[in-house]
This record gives C-alpha cells, sequence and structure tokens, in this order.
C-alpha cells in the first residue's frame, strides 16, 4: 500500500474518532464558552462610558475651563461645572460629594482625599493650560504658534525603515504565537501520548502494524491529532476575533504579514517535533498511569523553550540568540527574533535546516523507537532497548 | 503455499526459535501445536514481518512476503485487539481499507459479514457495548474482511463457549474449502483432531513432529489398551501387573504399551476379572502424541 494513503488512512481515523468524541466535543464548547465569557461579561459590565465629573467654582469661572479639563483627561470624561457663592459652600458640597473638585478663583484647588490622581492632574492641566493661552493672547502670539514653542520649533522624523517601526507590537504579537504553540503543545500532545498508549494497551496495534510501517502509523497519528488541535485553535480564534471588537479597551495585536506568515511556519515546525516526540515517549510505556513519566524530559524542554521566550520579549539576548537556532527551542524562540528584526538570514537559514533535519530524523527514530517499543510487552521499556528491539524497520 | 524455512531467532540468551520449518498450502488446515514459549507466537509474528528472524525466511508462493503481499494475508493474534470506543461498522471498514481495500468495497464486505455474524442490527454500537462473545466474533470478521488467502490465528478458541467454538470451526472450514491456507495454534487438543488432518508440532523453537495427524499417530511405538470389565472391584490398577496404566476408574483402565506386544495374555486376565464390556486397542490420540513428543 502507498506511503500516503497509508498515513491519511490512520489520520483520518484519529481526526474522525476524536472528532466525535463526547469528550472531544465538550472541551471544546467549555472553551468556546470560556472565551466568549471572557471577551462578552466584562464588555456588558465595565463599559467605557466615559466618567462624569463634577467641579465647582467658587467665583468666576475661567472661560473654556470645560473643554481645557476633558481635553487633558483624554476625553475619558465628561466635566461639568457648578457654581459656589462661597469657599465654605464649596468645602461642604465636596464633604457631601456633590462634587469631587472645586476651584476657588482667588487660586485654590479645593480636594479631598477621595480624589483620583488623574482627575486632580487634569484640572491642573487644564487651569494650566488656559492661563498660558492667555498669557500668549497677552503677548500677541497667536495660539496655533503655542504648540511650537512647546517644541521649539523642531520635528520628529524616523529613519527607520517602514515596518521596523512596529518591531515593539510584531514582538508582541510573536510572544501570542508562543503562548499558543506552548498550549497547542502540552493539549494536543498529551493526546498524541495518551492515543498512541491506548493502541498499546488494546494490542490492536499488532493487526495494523501486520498492514503498514511503524513509521507510516505514527505520522498517520501525528498528523490527525495535529490537524484538529489546529482546527479546534481556529475556531476559538475566529470566535475570539469576531467577538473582541465589543471589548474596545483590548488591543488585538497586530503584526507585518511576513511575522504573522513566519510565526505560522514555525507554529507547524514546532508542532511537527514536539508531537513525533510525544509519540515516541508513548511508545515506551504501557499503562496510561506512566505516561507523565515517559513525557516528562520533553515537558521539560518545552518549558526551557516558553521560558526563554518569557524573559527575552523584551528584546534580543545572546540566550535567545543560541535557542533560537536549536530546534526544540527555535519554534518559540525564533519567532521572537524575526519580530524584532534581530534574526540575521544565515540564523534563520541554519535553524530552519536544522529544525527540518531533526524533524526527519526524529520520525525515523522515533518510528524505530515506536516499532521496537509498542511490540513490547508490559512494563516500561527504555528509549535504547526500544531502538535495538525494533524489527520492522530497515 | 506459505513456506516456513529454518528460522532462527534469540533474544539475548533465551532462544525463541531454532531452526523453524513447516509448510501450509492452499486449502489446508494446518493445526500449530507446541507447549507454551515453544515460539508459535514468534513464527507468526515473522510471517507478518513483525519479527526479524537472525536467520531462515518467510516465502509465499515462492517469493520473499513484501508489503504488498502481506496485504492478503489475515491475523488474528493471540492477545486480541480493536479500538473498544469505535464503531462496529466503522471499525470493519477501516481494517478492510488498512488491507487495501476500497472505501466501497470495505463497506459492502463489513454489511455482509455483519448480517452472517447475525449483527447487522449491532453495527451501529461501540465494541465496548457488545457482549464478549460478540467482540470476538467482531475480531474474527476484521482478520477477514478483506478474503486473505492466507489466515493466520493465534488461539482463536481461547475464550470462546461452546457456541463461538462452532461458529469459529464453521468460519475455518469454510475458508479453507474456498481455496484459503489456514494456520491455528490452539491447546485444545482434542478440538484440534477433529477438525485438521494436519498439524505442526513445534517445542524449544525446534519443530518436532510434523505431517497427517492419522500417520503420527500410527507411527508412535505405543499402543493404548482400553479394557472395561462388570467388576465389583472398581480400581483395576492393580490387576495387571507389568503393564503402565495410565489412568484407572469405575472399572475401566487405561494401559500404554509397545506396539508389539501380545494382546492375548491381556485378554485372558480381563475375562478372568469378570464380563469384558470393552476392550480396544488403538493407537495414541493427539494429546498422547503431543505429550511424548514434548516430554522427550
Amino acid at each position: 500500500m502507498n506511503t500516503w494513503r497509508s498515513i491519511l488512512l490512520v489520520a483520518g481515523r484519529d481526526f474522525r474518532e476524536r472528532v466525535s468524541s463526547r469528550a472531544f466535543q465538550m472541551s471544546t464548547a467549555i472553551t468556546l464558552l470560556f472565551v466568549v465569557g471572557w471577551i462578552v461579561v466584562p464588555a456588558i459590565f465595565f463599559d467605557d462610558e466615559p466618567e462624569a465629573w463634577r467641579i465647582g467654582v467658587v467665583g468666576q469661572e475661567p472661560a473654556g475651563l470645560t473643554t481645557a479639563v476633558e481635553t487633558a483627561a483624554g476625553h475619558q470624561a465628561t466635566v461639568e461645572t457648578v457654581a459656589y457663592d462661597s469657599r465654605a459652600d464649596a468645602e461642604t458640597a465636596i464633604e457631601d460629594g456633590e462634587v469631587e473638585v472645586a476651584i476657588d478663583s482667588s487660586g485654590t484647588i479645593l480636594v479631598d482625599n477621595g480624589i483620583s490622581d488623574q482627575m486632580q492632574a487634569a484640572v491642573i492641566t487644564g487651569l494650566a493650560t488656559i492661563e498660558i493661552a492667555d498669557r500668549a493672547d497677552e503677548l500677541g502670539i497667536e495660539v496655533t504658534e503655542i504648540a511650537e514653542l512647546f517644541t521649539g520649533g523642531y520635528e520628529v522624523q524616523s529613519v527607520a525603515p517602514p515596518g521596523a517601526a512596529d518591531s515593539e507590537s510584531n514582538r508582541v504579537f510573536a510572544f501570542f504565537v508562543t503562548v499558543i504553540l506552548f498550549m497547542s503543545i502540552v493539549t494536543y500532545g498529551s493526546w498524541i501520548l495518551i492515543g498512541v498508549i491506548e493502541e498499546k494497551t488494546n494490542r490492536v496495534v499488532e493487526v495494523v502494524l501486520g498492514t503498514l510501517r511503524p513509521h507510516h502509523l505514527l505520522a498517520g497519528k501525528v498528523i490527525g491529532i495535529g490537524v484538529l488541535g489546529i482546527a479546534q485553535i481556529l475556531l476559538i480564534g475566529v470566535v475570539a476575533m469576531i467577538l473582541l471588537p465589543l471589548q474596545d479597551a483590548f488591543d488585538v495585536p497586530s503584526a507585518a504579514g511576513s511575522v504573522l506568515a513566519w510565526a505560522f511556519v514555525w507554529y507547524l515546525l514546532g508542532f511537527a517535533f514536539y508531537a513525533v516526540a510525544y509519540a515516541a515517549a508513548g511508545s515506551l510505556v504501557s499503562r496510561q498511569e506512566e505516561a507523565q513519566n515517559a513525557a516528562f524530559p520533553l515537558t521539560m524542554m518545552l518549558m526551557a523553550a516558553y521560558f526563554v521566550a518569557t524573559f527575552s520579549i523584551t528584546g534580543e539576548n545572546p540566550v535567545l540568540m543560541i535557542a533560537s537556532l536549536l530546534p526544540m527551542f527555535a519554534p518559540m524562540t525564533m519567532p521572537l527574533r524575526i519580530a524584532g528584526a534581530d534574526a540575521k538570514a544565515w540564523e534563520l537559514a541554519l535553524s530552519l535546516l536544522l529544525m527540518v533535519i531533526s524533524i526527519y530524523g526524529l520520525v525515523r527514530f522515533a518510528g524505530r523507537v515506536y516499532a521496537g517499543g509498542l511490540l513490547q510487552g508490559a512494563g516500561r521499556v527504555k528509549w535504547k532497548e526500544a531502538f535495538r528491539a525494533s524489527e520492522t524497520e530497515k | 503455499m506459505l513456506e516456513v524455512e529454518n528460522l532462527h531467532k534469540r533474544y539475548g540468551d533465551v532462544v525463541a526459535l531454532d531452526g523453524c520449518s513447516f509448510q501450509v498450502k492452499q486449502g489446508q488446515l494446518l493445526g500449530f501445536l507446541g507447549p507454551n514459549g515453544s515460539g508459535k507466537t514468534t513464527t507468526m509474528r515473522t510471517v507478518f514481518s513483525l519479527v526479524r528472524p537472525d536467520e531462515g525466511a518467510v516465502r509465499w508462493n515462492g517469493n520473499p512476503i513484501g508489503a504488498t503481499t502481506r496485504l492478503r494475508f489475515g491475523y488474528m493474534p493471540e492477545q486480541r485487539g480493536l479500538y473498544p470506543r469505535m464503531k462496529v461498522v466503522s471499525q470493519l471498514v477501516y481494517f478492510g481499507r488498512l488491507h487495501g481495500m476500497s472505501k466501497t468495497e470495505a463497506t459492502t464486505a463489513a454489511g455482509q459479514w455483519l448480517e452472517r455474524l447475525g449483527l447487522d442490527d449491532r453495527a451501529g454500537s461501540r465494541l465496548e457495548q457488545l457482549s464478549h462473545g460478540n467482540q470476538q466474533r467482531i475480531q474474527l470478521a476484521a482478520a477477514l474482511i478483506h478474503d486473505p488467502e492466507l489466515l493466520i490465528l493465534d488461539e482463536p478458541f481461547s475464550g470462546l463457549d461452546p457456541i463461538g467454538v462452532e461458529d469459529m470451526i464453521a468460519v475455518l472450514v469454510e475458508r479453507t474449502e474456498r481455496g484459503a491456507a489456514v494456520v491455528f495454534s490452539s491447546h485444545q487438543l482434542d478440538l484440534v483432531e477433529d477438525l485438521c488432518e494436519d498439524v505442526v508440532i513445534i517445542a524449544a523453537g525446534k519443530v518436532v513432529l510434523s505431517g497427517p495427524i492419522r500417520e503420527l499417530r500410527a507411527r508412535s511405538s505405543h499402543r493404548y489398551l482400553e479394557i472395561e470389565v462388570a467388576t465389583r472391584r472398581s480400581d483395576l490398577a492393580g490387576a495387571f501387573p507389568g503393564y503402565e496404566v495410565v489412568t484407572s476408574n469405575n472399572g475401566r483402565v487405561r494401559l500404554r504399551v509397545d506396539d508389539n506386544t501380545p494382546l492375548e495374555p491381556l485378554i485372558r486376565t480381563a475375562a478372568e476379572l469378570g464380563r469384558v464390556r470393552q476392550f480396544s486397542y488403538a493407537p495414541p490420540n493427539l494429546s498422547e502424541v503431543f505429550r511424548e513428543v514434548v516430554a522427550q
């Protein structure tokens, strides 16, 4: 039977059986509910309506006070003024909570302990703006010239190539992808692990291996579960993207097209690398209870890669540079360097080459371990023994 | 024809196969016998390339067995295994397709098998929802779905109830009559004796006896005497001094003698004890042949 037919047959079975399983449907539904809740609930309860500020004024209200304070507050608040006859009335009003702050035209701003820093700063800035405009007017300076005065007449011009200006948001995006990769490897890696052990415990593997090569079975399993995992992530991602605009405060990480494309490539490579490794680990044990032990070295590697990525989100460093060349760490670290425009072309090429070679090598190696491990009886098999015991692989 | 030729296999210090050779023709039903640990399963796995022999070869119709040839074989391992949560019909279709059938062919064949096994109303059930006996039937159907030219079954009768055994026998006989080469291992030697004409007996990784059961029995240098006498003396063990007693109870005794032993003195001794109800003289049955040859 030809290679791809075998692989797709296995992949199709694993995909269909899992999609139709109650456990998968429940976990997808729960994750979706969680995502929907996470986005929709804050949008309902924490609306972004501007706050209403009430400012007391004793004596003459400075012209344009409302607009000046609103501008100083970044239009996050609407301002209403209340006139008081005396400073004592204003103080009482603050104590009673009728207004948050009061301006005495004699030159005092009355507050109590409850005032927010933001409001206090906005009121002071607003008053200052009015004062500056008044003085400038007296000096015969046009309002439009005031802005020039603050910059000394200089204009800021960026010499960075277009695109690089976004490296901060690109890096945030790349990190976001790293987090998703980490979570999907942990989740779907354990599905693969369990799937392999299940086939072994059921002994069904002996019949299956009578009809196809071990590395076909391995590749089919990885592809079937991998496609399912990516489909589940896409579904959750699409739902999140549709709902996110409800939440104004959340910035969807935006990224340049090339960063996005590279992130996707590294996602697939990283997934393939770890999925194959998990399958090989699964073939070494024969009971579900031993699954976590078998996967322990992989989990450690994964954690290490994740920590390097976390500590490197601010930018380039030597550890990140070295990690981005090593296949077990590259999928989680290289996208960060690409996003920061730190990766040189040769580094990228070398890293990709090592990655592809090691995935191929791992498939062959895991195929042998798989063949050796699958037909061993009970108990835990060592990597070396399984490799030697392999019979079908030539 | 399946030719197993001079297979050797060692696992560390353990010798699993030590020059195992035999043949099975199309249309032949062969019983493959041997004590536990004698190498039966290793031999069967070699045919499916699950074990690579250190020496020797397995051939089908004179050619080495490649991946494509192997798809025309059917295998039922000793440790049964299917996917417990998969639907019965999907399971059969999957195994059909693994053996190279198209989806349509496999679906048709799965339907026919389920109907034949009387399980067509359970097609949509998960395997784990079926009774133990019905799961065994599905296992057999999974091995036969692609109408294999060679069928290898490791202990197909173990764990079956009498009705299951009958069904299994019917299927094996039918496959053989339709021209398949069928090899099965079993410890139920009475059943093997009824079912097959030919057996291969293996011990310590080597074939110690093979051929038609009738010849193997006749070739033995021993004969068995079954004597029943109407007497008040229920234990006849001591009544035939100088002869080897195999069993004795309720006025019946079974003796083992050399094939050239004269029978007249025995007939006389029996007649002196009382009225002789039965006096039979026969070569050993398969069980006895097995024990004689394996004990050596």
